[in-house]
């Protein structure tokens, strides 16, 4: 904390309680939960229009439901996990957690930060609204490509509102990403350089630099869409496609790295915890991860190849520049565990099966940036494995090291470690029957988005095994909903550092007070001032 | 405030070796000005963070401040922003009252943000007089 006197504004009037003052609060802790539960409430909306898209195609010619249904389904799937749960839960990460980590009171901008949580969930409501028109919800996919998506070939309310809260979830993500920025760049404390702040916030930082830089195409692609569809004629003819498919995945590439670096510095926070060490490599780490970061903005045009509109070598160069920042990020987590004094909670087993998972996901990316390769898997269930193996096995899985790595910092309570385990097993055997076979099913020519097959394909047992794991996971989330359940009720305290963390959020009360910290700072001489206390006072009682 | 731009510049320059690069290479006005716009918004919010405090761009630890700070715990006018611009957004598809509805409301609840701002930095200044009595004299 810093040698600051702080005081409530006089102008603001004192925090109302209950429901309101869980609305208006500017605490970062109350906008970061707020974000973080409207996120996860999104992502089991998400989970149920999987499961009904999995049904669907669980065996050769289903009707379950209607091909515009099914449309809907996948868009809405599409749309909801990535703009209303992957990214927006790495941002509620960041603002609950940065400051902390920064050793400040609070954001800067919380004004600012609130108001686009509001724009946001706005957005994602809009998003979901358009269920309630005649025309059904947005069916154009969660990109929305260009000519399918104008007015012409989507007509009707349903898809202008699916742009329209695209547009507004943007923007409200914009804003709050800019306010992590400016918080790490204006709010830490007395001792914290650059180099001393923790790995979860450089990840972070890497990733709100990507916000802040890319998602303004995202915004500036859906007002234009709206323009088009409404008869302002922009995307027009194989330029106007292409000049879509830039803009759009000028943010859509980079939108993957920001839902996956926060969940990489969630894994390797629990890791670092979880083997009694240091980050191993913290400088390489930091520098790659930048790295990283903008590389990953410099690939977008791999989902392109088959276009015959960019230039290929490029993105095929870039993309596969990629492996050497994911090398170091790999080398550094298994180097931390060696030699470390593991113990395997729950936190540490979801973020190393984070790495392992993520690791299939990582190695068939290697395959779709090289163009040749690309071009006999584009659009088929191969991709659709590959993209899951990155966001669903693996940043899903980071997400929940960091919910077993942070949940008694937020709410003072213990998650139940063997219902954590019985999750995490659940949850390995479902994500892999669901993804797994997608590889071959995809080699073997089915394409993504097709509402029934024929049975002469022989891809129903395939797919049949994809419909039982995706039950499967939802069986892993229902087990987490109640662990959490359990765990609130049946409280066991976890006070202040039940880890013995290394970084500064474990420096003050769980749940932490208003201001943050009631007492004055460990001094900060490097990312992990805690461990430093300790090793300092172990070194004393030796002497 | 020490050292926080340097990231961002430091980023940004990364994207511009890269958006030589993507030059050089496909010569694709909509992707070297899709680059130019994301390295032309981080080095912006550089130079805004410069502006806002030199320290911005000087190395090492941030030293201790003896500056007070108002902390705002809530504020209704900012969820009426966020919610105003969203009205806006939906006015454009739904009903086109709604446009104007949301710009009243926006307008409205903007001018109140402006009275907290100035608010909280009179609590700032007073809190600061404060600790000027306060301290011991020579």
């Amino acid at each position: 904390m810093s040698a600051t006197t702080t005081a409530a504004a006089p102008g603001t009037r004192a925090r109302p309680g209950g429901w309101v003052g869980a609305a208006t609060s500017t605490d970062h802790k109350r906008i970061g939960l707020n974000l973080g539960l409207s996120s996860l409430a999104f992502f089991l909306l998400g989970g149920v229009f999987a499961l009904l898209m999995r049904s669907q195609i669980a065996q050769p010619n289903e009707h379950f439901v209607s091909d515009n249904t099914y449309n809907q389904l996948f868009t809405m799937h599409g749309s909801t996990m990535i703009y209303l749960f992957v990214t927006p839960m790495a941002i509620a990460l960041a603002i609950y957690l940065v400051p902390l980590q920064l050793g400040a009171t609070g954001m800067s901008a919380p004004r600012l930060t609130l108001t686009g949580f509001w724009v946001w969930l706005s957005g994602g409501l809009i998003m979901e609204s358009s269920w309630l028109t005649a025309d059904g919800a947005g069916r154009a996919g969660w990109f929305s490509y260009t000519p399918l998506s104008n007015g012409t070939n989507t007509p009707g309310v349903g898809q202008d509102l699916w742009v329209m809260g695209v547009l507004l979830a943007a923007i409200g993500m914009w804003v709050m990403g800019a306010c992590v920025v400016a918080t790490i760049a204006r709010r830490r404390a007395p001792g914290m350089s650059l180099l001393r702040m923790p790995v979860f916030t450089w990840t972070e930082l890497a990733s709100m630099l990507m916000v802040v830089g890319a998602f303004p195409a995202l915004i500036l692609v859906m007002a234009l869409l709206f323009i088009d569809r409404h008869g302002g004629r922009i995307f027009t003819g194989f330029n106007g496609t292409i000049d879509y498919q830039d803009l759009f995945w000028f943010f859509g590439h980079p939108v993957v790295y920001v839902m996956f670096f926060p969940y990489l510095g969630a894994a390797a926070e629990a890791i670092a915890v979880g083997s009694h060490k240091r980050w191993f490599g913290y400088t390489a780490f930091v520098a790659s991860i930048m790295l990283f970061a903008a590389l990953s903005v410099s690939v977008w045009a791999h989902h392109m190849f088959v276009t015959g509109g960019v230039t290929n070598q490029y993105f095929a160069f870039t993309s596969t520049a990629l492996i050497v920042p994911a090398g170091i990020e790999y080398f550094d987590a298994i180097a931390t565990m060696v030699r470390g004094s593991l113990v395997l909670r729950a936190s540490m087993l979801f973020a190393i099966t984070f790495f392992v998972q993520f690791l299939i996901g990582g190695l068939t990316g290697v395959f779709v940036a090289s163009p040749v390769l690309d071009y006999h898997v584009n659009n088929s269930y191969f991709v659709i494995a590959h993209f899951h193996y990155t966001l669903f096995a693996g940043s899903v899985f980071g997400f929940f090291a960091g919910v077993y790595h942070w949940f008694p910092k937020v709410t003072g309570a213990l998650l139940r470690e063997r219902l954590g385990k019985l999750q995490l097993a659940i949850m390995i055997v479902g994500t892999n029957m669901t993804f797994f076979p997608m590889f071959f099913l995809g080699e073997d020519g089915m394409p993504r988005r097709i509402s029934r097959y024929p049975t002469h394909l022989g891809w129903g047992t395939l797919n049949l095994i994809e419909s039982v794991g995706a039950g499967i996971i939802a069986l892993g989330v229902l087990t987490f909903l109640i662990n959490v359940f359990v765990s609130l009720h049946r409280r066991v305290p976890s006070g202040p550092d039940p880890w013995l963390g290394h970084t500064l959020e474990w420096a003050t009360p769980s749940p932490p007070p208003p201001l943050n910290f009631e007492t004055s700072l460990p001094p900060i001489r490097s990312y992990a001032p805690l461990l430093d206390l300790r090793q300092r006072e172990a070194e004393g009682a030796r002497s | 405030m020490r050292g926080g731009a340097i990231p961002l510049l430091a980023w940004a320059t990364l994207l511009v070796v890269l958006m030589a690069g993507n030059w050089i290479w496909t010569g694709d006005s909509v992707q070297v000005g899709s680059f130019a716009l994301a390295a032309g918004l981080v080095y912006a919010f550089a130079a805004l963070l410069v502006a806002w405090n030199g320290q911005a761009l000087k190395t090492g630890p941030p030293p201790s401040e003896d500056e007070p700070e108002a902390v705002p715990e809530a504020s209704l006018a900012a969820v009426l922003v966020g919610l105003s611009i969203a009205c806006i957004g939906f006015g454009l598809v739904w009903a086109g009252f709604l446009i104007y509805f949301g710009a009243g409301v926006l307008v409205l609840s903007l001018g109140r943000v402006v009275l907290e701002l100035r608010a909280e930095l009179a609590a700032r200044d007073a809190l600061k007089a404060r600790d000027a009595i306060e301290e011991p004299r020579p």
